[in-house]
């Protein structure tokens, strides 16, 4: 999900971005996943289109999702035409044509084709935090920019090492 | 019974067992690979649409709940990036 919204605000000058919410996929009355028990994304299937309506708001406020957003209603009208459940990307282009077609999610469910399009028309967008290091630092320092992260956690050891 | 039926029921058995272990493998455990075949399964289609289809439309629902709009009132101008899933 934070690959879609970087995508957005990297390429939301060129392209309209439009997310459809459907069916859910682990609710707790059908495939629940234990890392939604973990992550308290606990919901069961919606009956009604007033259900879908609110767990989409409560999508939305808890990860201040920026994208433009829509709900298929109860007739799955939506879902069924782009073949969408469990999740899809689809680009559509200025013509009205399927220009990208995602693969079936979750396995292929890849944002990053997606970014790959986009980047084809519009230019590669390059982030300041970058991703070759592996080793180096976690990527929550790296995004902050900081430094010197290694001196600020150093400090504490350091100390009972030498009063031993 | 005879005995090829013996082996063909034994046969058929033990192939619903080894698919079915081996799906639990793949899927993480026994109720994941239930979850699956019952739940996600059915619902997961290949779909029609090609690369140079035209893009079906479909009324959606706003979040506000009682709006609604088109997924072609979106397209036109710009490319249109269309995004599906589910909270869970």
């Amino acid at each position: 999900m934070g690959d879609v919204v970087q995508i957005y605000e990297d390429y939301k000058d060129h392209a309209d971005f439009l997310t459809v919410y459907v069916r859910e996929a682990h609710p707790t009355d059908e495939w629940q996943m234990k890392s939604n028990l973990k992550d308290d994304v606990c919901y069961a299937q919606p009956k009604t289109l007033q259900q879908r309506v609110m767990i989409a708001n409560d999508f939305t406020k808890r990860f201040k999702f920026p994208l433009p957003f829509g709900i298929d209603d109860m007739s799955n009208a939506a879902n069924d035409a782009y073949a969408a459940w469990p999740e899809r990307i689809y680009i559509i282009d200025e013509s009205g044509r399927i220009a990208y077609r995602g693969g079936m999610g979750p396995f292929n469910y890849k944002p990053a084709e997606a970014r790959e399009w986009l980047a084809a028309r519009y230019g590669a967008v390059k982030h300041e935090a970058p991703k070759s290091p592996p080793a180096a630092a976690p990527a929550a320092t790296a995004t902050t920019g900081a430094t010197a992260p290694a001196p600020t956690v150093s400090p504490s050891p350091a100390p009972a090492a030498s009063a031993k | 019974m005879n005995p090829f039926w013996r082996w063909a029921v034994g046969i058929v058995a033990f192939l619903f067992v080894a698919a079915f272990a081996g799906l639990s493998y793949m899927a993480g455990s026994p109720k994941d690979a239930y979850g699956m075949v019952r739940y996600a399964l059915p619902h997961m289609h290949r779909g029609t649409l090609k690369v140079g289809s035209d893009a079906p439309d479909a009324r959606l629902v706003a979040l506000d709940g009682t709006s609604h709009f088109h997924i072609r009132e979106r397209t036109g101008a710009r490319p249109l990036v269309l995004l599906f899933g589910s909270f869970t």
